[in-house]
């Protein structure tokens, strides 16, 4: 304690060549002729806090941008922008990186550079309805990736009477393996995708022969099922951290976009490709289900697993089918929740409660009602955003699952038989 | 490798605090799943909400902390409450998705910079253990005990706390199912329609149950928090309640010596993985055949990815656990 004391004293009174510095960089970036232009910000202020929130210096930005503040050791920090110091008409391109974390496993020189880029204020002086129908629009993208993975969850449900607590891992194997195909063997999303949607199911028929189907087998029941899904949850979660690490990172392929408008909206190219393939994959999902003989048949053993059986429906194949199905939906919601975000090795798990809240209100073991819960818990997320603090985001939709369980407990496509 | 030292450290761990402070977990959780088959995913809510009353009797109320138990037990109802009435009346999954979901938002809130003033933010509260302190009968700066359980006078303290508790609870969870309250919970654990069926009130016991159990989890988040010395969100993340159901599990459901032993039999066991690949890796990476099998930085993930596998082998090949009674984990159907 009294050592730490006095070489903190001593580092900040010392001469400037004996410390560390974190210096931040805030940029105005323009596209010109699709060459990013910069030009400095000036009277920017600039704070550095360690991780418990404890300030470390301040400093506002000069005529070069820069900004320099002294730390008394390469280790963690986190540097805040004082987003109101911004000049007007001024916001950061990416409005949620106004901290950033620093890693003294990474400061590895005396001095350490964080950039900041702004452009031009989009939203700043938007009108109520551009700022709803921009929330709204998030709210429709965040719902599809929802729906795409949360109807494979409650499809499983439906036919085994499983809740699966594994089913965010499964989003999560999504992600990190196109990360793998796309970062680390440098192939385009557009080839790896199918690839890494093919693996996915895979991965999901793995869960169902490697464990559900000889648990099943064994006569073990559906509450130790659950248990065991939560064991495998922690295991995979850890594999995960074990191989990929602790932080999110980029995938490469259309990583760098601008925001193109249409009419309110600000979109990337990116983000609206994959919501426009998202809304196909998942109208076709919904098609297959309705029209297609294993569709029906699907329909046929969720609905009702004995009467199915009795009419000729070979159940445990249909069981495999939807094992596969819900590990490649799976998939695919981890590629687009990675461009969309980032890739992490908890990104699944971080929406499983979201997945959990949308089959709830949907209709435990229904297929469209996933697919309706999905959407409308992603719009309601992304909507109260509105009013509430964005790191309280995921509290709307707790709330909607407790109105819900009071209201309407079958949820909105579920049958009217009682489910206590 | 420096065996002597592992063992040392894993003996110690299996008595330690951390022991502790899940052993009161451990039973408060086996009371709602082993006893009444309430599946409870959120116990560190509970904890949660007996560490923040602990520590906002000094941050905000500024009262002595032995407020701590009323304002805590008030947290406890307050949560039982809102994840019960909407799910006790459900299948048991229910309940497992709104308490997890519950025991995430509360961990939210609680770090959220909006309700800083109350609960501290992401740092959360520290200064509020000075009374407690004082209370302490040993010297703090002096090491008590014998080889290898060897501990400062107020870890000595804290655990004596800690383990009393522990006792204390034992007993009464023991006797309290051994009453007729506890006959109406284990039956209702076996076939809920029977109890009803008798003119017993199944939710009101359920809530009870769920109550009672959040109670018992306070005092862990109480005894941790002490020893800490310190009240932060993040202790009290989704996978603590798992990694206390795996105690549970390991020591054997509905058996109040299962929640003991197994809290100290899942500390003697993950330390002793931690401290054996902690020395393997200590001289830099281990490699066979110039291929890297794990670095130091590694470790922490190796340990609970045998926690979950040890969760799953223990559901598949042995869910009464090491003590517990095959018949009395027939905790199916519903």
């Amino acid at each position: 304690m009294g050592v730490g004391g006095i070489g903190f004293i001593t580092g900040s009174a010392a001469a400037e060549s004996d410390e560390f510095f974190i210096i931040a960089n805030v940029q105005d970036q323009e596209i010109v002729n699709a060459a990013p232009v910069r030009t400095p910000v000036t009277g920017v202020g600039i704070s550095v806090t360690d991780p418990a929130g404890k300030l470390i210096g301040e400093a506002i930005t000069g005529p070069d941008g820069l900004a320099k503040i002294g730390v008394p050791a390469r280790a963690d920090y986190i540097i805040l922008l004082d987003v109101a110091s911004l000049p007007d008409g001024l916001v950061l391109i990416d409005t949620t990186k106004s901290q950033v974390k620093i890693d003294g496993l990474l400061f590895t020189t005396s001095t350490k550079r964080v950039s900041f880029f702004t452009g031009k204020a989009t939203l700043a002086g938007a009108t109520t309805f551009e700022k709803v129908a921009q929330r709204f629009s998030d709210g429709v993208r965040l719902g599809i990736i929802i729906a795409m993975c949360s109807v494979g969850l409650s499809l499983v449900f439906g036919t085994t009477g499983l809740t699966n607590f594994a089913h965010g891992e499964m989003v999560t194997f999504g992600g990190l393996i196109a990360f793998y195909f796309n970062v680390t063997l440098d192939i385009p999303i557009l080839i790896s995708g199918p690839v890494v949607i093919l693996m996915g199911g895979c991965f999901g028929l793995l869960f169902n022969w490697g464990i559900f189907a000889r648990l099943t087998k064994r006569g073990i029941g559906l509450i130790s099922q659950l248990v065991v899904t939560v064991g495998l949850s922690i295991m995979l979660r850890n594999i995960f951290l074990f191989q990929f690490g602790g932080r999110t990172k980029q995938l490469t392929s259309y990583a760098k976009q601008t925001n193109i408008s249409i009419g309110p909206i600000g979109i990337t190219p990116r983000d609206l490709t994959t919501a426009i393939l998202g809304v196909c994959i998942l109208i076709s999902v919904a098609l297959f289900l309705q029209k297609s003989r294993l569709g029906k048949a699907i329909r046929a053993v969720s609905d009702n697993v004995q009467l199915a059986s009795a009419t000729g429906i070979d159940t445990r194949k249909v069981i495999r089918v939807i094992w596969f199905a819900a590990g490649a939906l799976a998939a695919i919601g981890g590629i687009f929740r990675g461009l969309d975000e980032q890739v992490g090795f908890q990104m699944g798990s971080d929406l499983l409660f979201l997945m959990f809240a949308a089959i709830t209100l949907g209709g435990l073991g229904s297929a469209f009602g996933a697919l309706i819960g999905g959407f409308l818990v992603g719009i309601f997320v992304e909507m109260s955003s509105l009013f509430f603090p964005t790191e309280l985001k995921a509290a709307p939709a707790l709330f909607v699952l407790i109105i819900v369980l009071i209201v309407r407990p079958q949820g909105i496509l579920g049958k009217g038989q009682r489910v206590g | 490798m420096d065996w002597i030292r592992i063992f040392e450290n894993t003996l110690r761990a299996a008595v330690g605090i951390d022991a502790a402070y899940f052993a009161l977990a451990a039973i408060g959780l086996n009371v709602q799943f082993g006893y009444t088959g309430l599946l409870n995913f959120g116990q560190a809510a509970f904890m949660a909400c007996g560490s923040y009353g602990l520590g906002m009797t000094a941050q905000y109320f500024g009262v002595g902390f032995w407020w701590g138990i009323p304002l805590g037990l008030f947290f406890v109802v307050l949560l039982a409450l809102l994840v019960g009435i909407p799910t006790l009346r459900l299948r048991a999954d229910y309940l497992a998705i709104v308490t997890i979901a519950t025991a995430e938002i509360v961990r939210l809130f609680l770090r959220s910079v909006k309700f800083k003033k109350y609960f501290g933010g992401s740092d959360g509260i520290n200064n509020f253990s000075r009374e407690y302190r004082d209370l302490n009968p040993f010297k703090s700066g002096t090491i008590y005990g014998i080889r290898p359980f060897l501990f400062s006078g107020y870890s000595l303290y804290t655990l004596i706390v800690g383990w009393v508790l522990v006792a204390l609870f034992s007993l009464l969870v023991w006797q309290l199912m051994r009453s007729p309250w506890g006959r109406v919970v284990k039956g209702i654990r076996e076939d809920e329609d029977a109890v009803r069926s008798l003119g017993k009130n199944v939710y009101a016991y359920k809530m009870q149950s769920l109550v009672i159990g959040g109670f018992i989890g306070m005092f862990s988040g109480m005894v941790f928090a002490l020893d800490r010395g310190s009240v932060q969100p993040d202790n009290y993340s989704r996978d603590v309640t798992f990694y206390i159901l795996t105690a549970l599990v390991l020591g054997g459901v509905a058996k109040v010596s299962g929640s003991v032993v197994g809290s100290m039999l899942f500390w003697f066991i993950f330390v002793l993985s931690d401290n054996f690949l902690r020395e393997l890796t200590r001289d830099g990476p281990l490699r066979i055949g110039g291929v890297t099998i794990i670095q130091s930085m590694q470790v922490g993930p190796v340990n609970y990815m045998i926690v979950g596998l040890g969760l799953i082998l223990l559901m598949t090949f042995r869910p009464q656990g090491i003590f517990g009674n095959r018949q009395e984990m027939a905790l199916d159907g519903r």
